[in-house]
């Protein structure tokens, strides 16, 4: 009889974190849709009446939304596509080829995945400028376009892939570009999805290095350009900056709940963080 | 892969079948191996030489020889951004592997499959968001006269202040909500771990008598210890590295009180202009980095089970 009961109220207990867990970000949705003169009212009104929408109607007014959308975009789909390539090649003549040195030149990338970004950043930093590519997308993509992680990960994912299977592709006359592409990276997909979903989510969200190397409104990304506008605003309405905020944060959580499987399965698979 | 190797290097001549994989092997790796040498490889050694130098970006830089690492032993900034660092990483530590593990558990229970998708993805909902949304949403909770947190602790009785701008409480309440950001991802690790404790090692427990607590400590914690290990080493790398809430929500401030390394780093290397000062300092967060991984490996020969 007792455990049930407790049972029952450790779910009420979870129940009633996980409320208080979102509570902010439905604060935050809350806002955005509220007339300005309900909005930060004490105590919270947790139901807009009437919602409106003018709210996000004003963000273009006072950041380029649309084009820091895009280059967010652009940069997260050239550092998701061009580092799941480079580390599939890499990967693939890692686990399947071998060369003098393979080993060695293995070892040394699997090293460098405990040097932090912020130790090269200064150097990366005066690298770009002497190639004029500070404030512009290039000097964010182009150095996340290797990603030793990836292709430690996806070494391990192809080499669980039986060899029979590209042997037999050799016997046929294949040559190595065709065997990765059309018999290894089909059969690799699970781990090339998880690991393409958290390149782009950290992507998507990443914050120190767009903030390091954008300065134009323009060419921001949008996290940079979120935190810009609170600095522009000054003693402006809140409530266009929580309409912003919820136009960056929406997508991700609906793309969350459509892909949720595939979300938990590359955490959980990857081990990777953000 | 070893004796791969072994292969190659003892015989003589490879023979031309072996050959044929050489050409394609380089082709293959030289993308990654040209980007790893010019924006890791190479930054990394430029690191340890920036660091003997004075430079501005601008001026020709100056040779300094270990100026800039006797500065920072005397510099109070970079020893109080030390000590911010440690912290905030240990305090992280502390609370996302405590109550990430109480939740883990929680969860992995007999729950409806409602409740269970609902505190689940409630949980993890925050991890999604990026760090910049959060700092800029958790000002507002925090607003001493409009904030939503400020309001419900009041209305509950208790005390409330100018959490962000007090020197005694910035600190720890940059910890509460890097907590709330980042616990999605470290409970969903330790529910996946808890998820690999076979069923039949607790039946054999129970049936030797043994009750929940100590089936805990005898059959759960040595199963997961690996996977504890894993994300606590995790945790303490991602901590040591904090930048983003610190810049936006406090800018380091009251007086330091909530500046990290990376931060300082930042400062010196983006806003005065000091390279090679900057340099030094990401050197040191690096030797922090490897000295506390390093430490955790050697520790965990004790406690992880293998």
């Amino acid at each position: 009889m007792g455990a049930p009961v407790k049972g029952k109220l450790l779910d009420l207990v979870l129940v009633l974190g996980g409320l208080l867990m979102i509570a902010p970000l439905v604060w935050l949705v809350v806002t955005a849709l509220s007339q300005p003169i309900d909005a930060f009212q004490l105590p919270p009104q947790w139901i807009p009446s009437p919602p409106t929408l003018e709210n996000f109607r004003q963000v273009p007014d006072l950041i380029p939304f649309a084009q820091m959308a895009w280059n967010s975009l652009q940069i997260a789909v050239i550092t998701t596509a061009g580092s799941l390539l480079t580390s599939a090649l890499a990967a693939y003549a890692f686990s399947r080829l071998r060369f003098p040195g393979r080993d060695q030149i293995f070892m040394v990338l699997l090293a460098a995945l405990v040097v932090p970004v912020q130790l090269t950043v200064v150097p990366v930093f005066v690298l770009m400028r002497w190639l004029h590519l500070v404030d512009t997308t290039v000097a964010i993509w182009l150095p996340a376009l290797v990603n030793v992680f990836g292709i430690f990960f996806l070494r391990q994912y192809i080499a669980s892939i039986p060899r029979e299977l590209d042997e037999a592709a050799i016997m046929d006359g294949a040559g190595h570009f065709w065997i990765l592409f059309r018999v290894i990276l089909p059969l690799a997909r699970p781990g090339l999805t998880a690991l393409g979903i958290f390149v782009f989510e950290a992507s998507w969200n990443n914050f120190f290095w767009p903030y390091i190397f954008l300065s134009s409104p323009e060419k921001m990304t949008l996290p940079v350009g979120l935190v810009s506008l609170q600095g522009a605003m000054g003693g402006g309405p809140a409530v266009v900056l929580f309409a912003a905020i919820t136009l960056v944060v929406l997508p991700i959580l609906v793309l969350f709940l459509i892909f949720q499987r595939s979300f938990i399965a590359s955490i959980a698979t990857t081990g990777l963080r953000a | 892969m070893a004796t791969a190797v072994a292969e190659l290097t003892r015989t003589e001549k490879p023979t031309p079948k072996q050959r044929r994989d050489w050409l394609p092997g380089y082709l293959f790796i030289s993308p990654a191996v040209l980007l790893f040498l010019v924006f890791v490889a190479a930054p990394l050694v430029a690191a340890f030489g920036l660091s003997l130098f004075h430079w501005d970006l601008l001026s020709t830089p100056e040779f300094a020889g270990l100026d800039n690492f006797r500065q920072l032993v005397t510099d109070e900034a970079t020893i109080r951004a030390v000590l911010n660092t440690f912290v905030f990483a240990i305090a992280s530590v502390v609370t996302h592997i405590g109550i990430g593990m109480l939740l883990a558990l929680g969860v992995h229970r007999t729950m409806t499959r409602g409740t269970k998708y609902f505190v689940r993805t409630a949980y993890f909902f925050p991890f999604l968001v990026s760090w910049a949304a959060v700092a800029l949403v958790w000002k507002y909770v925090l607003d001493p006269t409009f904030g939503l947190a400020t309001h419900y602790l009041s209305e509950l009785g208790l005390p409330t202040t100018n959490w962000l701008a007090s020197p005694t409480w910035a600190l720890p309440t940059l910890i509460v909500v890097d907590w709330w950001h980042t616990i999605g991802y470290t409970f969903i690790i330790l529910l996946a771990g808890l998820q690999t404790v076979p069923a039949q090692l607790h039946e054999a427990a129970r049936v030797d008598g043994a009750n929940a607590w100590w089936r805990f400590w005898s059959v759960t914690l040595p199963v997961m210890s690996p996977t504890i290990f894993f994300a606590t080493v995790i945790t303490f790398i991602g901590a040591f590295q904090i930048f983003d809430p610190m810049v936006i929500m406090t800018n380091g401030g009251p007086d330091g009180a909530t500046r990290s390394i990376v931060q300082y780093t930042y400062e010196k290397g983006f806003q005065s202009f000091e390279v090679g000062y900057a340099a030094a300092l990401s050197l040191v967060l690096f030797v922090v980095i490897m000295i506390v991984t390093g430490l955790q490996f050697r520790l965990s020969r004790k406690w992880v089970h293998q």
